[in-house]
């Protein structure tokens, strides 16, 4: 089965319309031609009636001519004889009907075509000759009954004038009758005409009726169909009139939890929000086509937010009014207010973020460049704040950036800027200022921080260091930032808690701080990083048990840059994991050559550092087996120097501490760098299982001169052996250094004294001599 | 004209419907132009005259009883009867029909001779009546 053709709406109701004019047009086509016809018909009959009564007149003149032509008199009778003879020609096939001299006028008749009357016609033509005869042979003397008769008649008098008299009659009589048919005729002509036309209009009118009785339906199924389109329309629809509302759909009035009633005329100013009163009753008095935004209050006293879409149809009769057809955008203008707030603030603090601070100090200095105020930057570093997150986890770092962001904002006036610029950077933004007052500020802020903090169940005491930059007039705002930047460099390196205000004098390249972390990611892709290594002996025996891998880089701008510069940018640029890689991949490769060569024995193991972000990175265990791996080193060739915090307990740390736990697990060394300066817990030390604990060389270095650091390297190495641990004194670089260590019964030392850390090759000729002569020995 | 002799036909039947008599003899009488044709003899009684007209012109149809000439009388003019001079002697007439009709004309005709023609403007003359000898039956 074929689904009906769809027919849009607007186009549905013109078939019945269109049919019902095309019937009128029809019936009254049909009537108007009918009688048109008619009027037409009857001229002509009316004319024909005329021609046959003169026949009935000319008849008896005829016989009255003949009278007088017979008593001498002067007539004509001949003539009329032809008239009549042609005028019964004309009636029955048509043609010109001859005057009668000085009476009537010449017509044109049609031929008759009615059966009835033709006979009677033909018959009235046979009388008339029959008449004429007889007439013309009285006039001749002829007798009378010697004119044959042809129309039937049996005449029983012989009197010629008698003769005469009666075939005039009869012939008067036939022209009489002949007129009388087409009479009867006519009038049952009309009365079928007046049938017809009754019935044409009765069909007409039956037609139309239906039409319109359809065409009502269809509209009023229409109408339906879009009162519940719109009723059904989540769109919420309000038309506006003289008298304020005029109608709501139904969606509004759940909305409003209300009835329509309720909301006729001007009840809906009770839900409309008082602010955006005028800016409706405009859009209803202008009708102008606009999208207007105002708020409604629904049945749960929540102000709802509508855009609305203002349509004039005042001149449309089925609406007259202003129609707003709004869409409830509530949502959407909330999340947009978030994403705005996301866009300008930073997500951790709720402070401004450096967008917004940049763009408040564009005006503040536009502002200033009118005013002549000046404007002031301070940007503020926490000192130490790395420790915090690596000891204590990200957590808790998260929570003192808390903490300072609120003291920070106490600390300023409600119309200056404070923001943070990630990390542990802030920066505060002070209008219409001067230097006494940001140094004042400076001030103030480094004293509320300096206040003891609550972090993590710890009372922490927090200090950071203010870069003060100031200006005046237009412009500049990104000069003005690193200005302060500098500054704030400045005041770290004059030490801890301090404030310094730029000048121009301390202008160091910011370059060098703002492009390493670039220089270092193509550092490492044209391998610009070098391994090298620094032998680890044994106090006891003097052989080499080990390698220290430790990463150098020179650059071909820089010259050598040291780790403690560049590791630290290589963790907060991410370039970390790249590096161990490098560092790992480098370690083993060479070891294994060693192995294969023979140039160190089945315990030697190769050192590798890992940093404490690598680690809560992640990935440490999956970059030591691909580098064991592709070397075919074995597992326990390799060792890794964590710090003391990597395997402490802590969310952060965790992950690392099952890392390494299994890679230990797999035969690779652990050890504890820089022992005794970070927080260990000798709980956590028996727990863990690491293989040696490197002692510090800051320890290592006083034992000559500090009697506690000759003590503690004693007892560290005392714990390392009741642990069961290697001990490993770093940084020896003089022979009493040895010898204190050598007595304190540490078993491993590393150093200058024995060699500095060398590339590969040097190192693999020392292994090697080294071999040679216990060989030889 | 037609429906006016319908009805009047229509009546005459009811009329002999009504009457109760069964025999009522047909006699069919046509005219024409200028004749009339009619059973010479019939027997008495009730009667139907069912006249057609077979034209051309019109024709009407007049019963007279036994009238006293050989001629019927004539009007001043010589030409027509003189219908009043007959109305005595007149059992029954029929109003001109038109061509092609057929009328119907119930009598009760006693016995004797009775002469019926047209009175229409000359018919009579150009020999339009008949006579009628109505019988014993």
């Amino acid at each position: 089965m074929r689904a009906p053709a769809f027919t849009p709406y607007a186009s549905r109701g013109r078939k019945p319309i269109v049919a019902i004019l095309v019937t009128f047009a029809l019936c009254s086509t049909a009537s108007i031609g009918l009688s048109i016809w008619q009027t037409a018909r009857t001229q002509h009959r009316a004319e024909v009636l005329r021609v046959a009564e003169r026949q009935q007149t000319l008849a008896s003149e005829y016989v009255q001519q003949v009278m007088l032509v017979h008593a001498g008199q002067q007539s004509d009778p001949d003539v009329t004889a032809t008239i009549m003879r042609l005028s019964t020609d004309a009636l029955l096939d048509g043609g010109a009907v001859p005057t009668v001299p000085g009476n009537d006028d010449e017509a044109e008749l049609g031929p008759t075509t009615d059966p009835v009357v033709r006979a009677q016609l033909i018959q009235e033509r046979r009388l008339v000759d029959d008449m004429t005869a007889t007439g013309a042979a009285y006039l001749a003397g002829r007798p009378a009954s010697s004119v044959p008769l042809t129309a039937g008649e049996h005449l029983a008098v012989s009197a010629p004038l008698t003769r005469l008299r009666v075939l005039s009659m009869l012939t008067a009589d036939a022209a009489l009758n002949t007129a009388r048919t087409i009479v009867a005729e006519s009038d049952s002509d009309v009365t079928n005409l007046i049938a017809m036309q009754a019935v044409l209009g009765a069909v007409g009118l039956l037609v139309s009726l239906t039409l319109a009785l359809a065409l009502v339906a269809a509209t009023r199924r229409q109408t339906a169909h879009f009162r519940s389109i719109v009723d059904s329309s989540t769109d919420l629809v309000i038309v506006l009139g003289n008298g304020g509302c005029r109608h709501v759909s139904r969606s509004v009035t759940a909305m409003l939890g209300v009835s329509e009633d309720a909301v006729a005329g001007g009840g809906i100013l009770r839900y409309l929000h008082p602010d955006d009163r005028a800016l409706v009753r405009s859009a209803q008095t202008s009708g102008r086509a606009e999208e207007i935004v105002f708020q409604l209050l629904n049945q749960h006293g929540e102000w709802r937010t509508l855009e609305a879409h203002v349509t004039d149809l005042r001149n449309d009769r089925a609406i007259r009014g202003v129609v707003l057809n709004a869409r409830d955008v509530t949502e959407r203008v909330r999340l947009q207010d978030a994403l705005v707030r996301q866009a300008y603030h930073d997500g951790l603090t709720g402070l401004a973020n450096r967008s917004l601070f940049r763009d408040r100090l564009e005006q503040a200095l536009a502002r200033s460049s009118r005013t002549g105020g000046a404007v002031a930057v301070l940007i503020l570093d926490l000192d130490g704040f790395k420790q915090v997150n690596d000891s204590l986890g990200h957590d808790a770092g998260d929570q003192l950036l808390r903490v300072v962001a609120d003291r920070l904002t106490e600390t300023v006036r409600a119309t200056d800027t404070v923001a943070r610029f990630g990390g542990d950077e802030f920066a505060v933004l002070l209008d219409q200022t001067d230097e006494a007052l940001a140094v004042s500020v400076a001030r103030r802020a480094l004293a509320r921080l300096a206040e003891p903090a609550v972090v993590a169940g710890r009372e922490l005491e927090v200090a950071a260091s203010i870069g003060i930059a100031l200006h005046s007039g237009d412009g500049a705002g990104d000069e003005l930032v690193r200005d302060a930047d500098v500054a704030m460099y400045a005041a770290k390196d004059a030490g801890r808690g301090r404030h310094e205000v730029f000048r121009s004098e301390m202008a160091r390249d910011p370059d060098e701080l703002l492009g390493l972390d670039n220089e270092l990611r193509y550092a490492l892709a044209r391998d610009e990083l070098t391994v090298h290594y620094q032998p680890e002996i044994s106090l006891s025996g003097g052989q080499i048990v080990g390698v220290e891998a430790l990463v150098r880089w020179t650059s071909p701008t820089r010259g050598p840059v040291g780790p403690d510069v560049f590791i630290p940018v290589a963790e907060a640029s991410g370039l970390i994991a790249a590096l161990g890689d490098l560092v790992l991949r480098e370690a083993c490769g060479v070891t294994a050559g060693w192995l294969r060569d023979g140039i160190v024995g089945p315990d030697f193991v190769t050192w590798v550092n890992v940093s404490p972000k690598q680690l809560t990175m992640g990935g440490v265990q999956d970059a030591v087996d691909r580098a064991l791996r592709s070397a075919g080193l074995p597992a326990r060739n390799l060792g890794l120097e964590v710090t003391e915090t990597a395997i402490m307990p802590g969310a952060a740390a965790d992950r690392a501490r099952v890392e390494l736990q299994q890679l230990h697990d797999a035969g690779v060394r652990i050890a504890i760098d820089d022992f005794g300066t970070g927080f260990s817990s000798l709980a956590h030390l028996r727990h863990f299982s690491v293989d040696m604990i490197k002692v510090d060389r800051s320890f290592v270095q006083g034992v000559e001169r500090d009697a506690k650091d000759t003590a503690i390297t004693a007892n560290v190495v005392a714990l390392a052996h009741a642990l069961g641990l290697v001990a490993v004194a770093e940084g020896i670089e003089t022979e009493g250094q040895l010898a204190h260590m050598r007595t304190v019964g540490c078993d491993v030392g590393q150093g200058y004294l024995f060699s500095r850390p060398v590339p590969a090759a040097e190192v693999t000729a020392f292994l090697a001599a080294a071999r040679d002569d216990a060989q030889a020995a | 004209m037609l429906a006016c002799a319908g009805l009047l036909a229509f009546a005459e039947w009811s009329g002999a419907g009504g009457g109760g008599q069964p025999s009522v003899r047909v006699v069919r009488i046509t005219e024409r132009d200028f004749h009339i044709r009619a059973p010479r003899r019939i027997a008495a009684g009730r009667v139907r005259l069912e006249v057609k007209n077979d034209g051309p012109d019109l024709h009407e149809l007049i019963v007279v009883r036994d009238p006293a000439g050989a001629r019927l009388p004539l009007r001043t003019d010589g030409l027509t009867v003189n219908e009043d001079a007959l109305a005595p002697e007149e059992v029954g007439s029929l109003e001109p029909g038109v061509p092609g009709s057929v009328r119907a004309l119930t009598l009760r005709l006693r016995p004797g001779r009775y002469e019926i023609f047209c009175n229409m403007a000359g018919h009579y003359m150009s020999g339009m009546h008949a006579v009628l000898l109505v019988g014993q039956p």
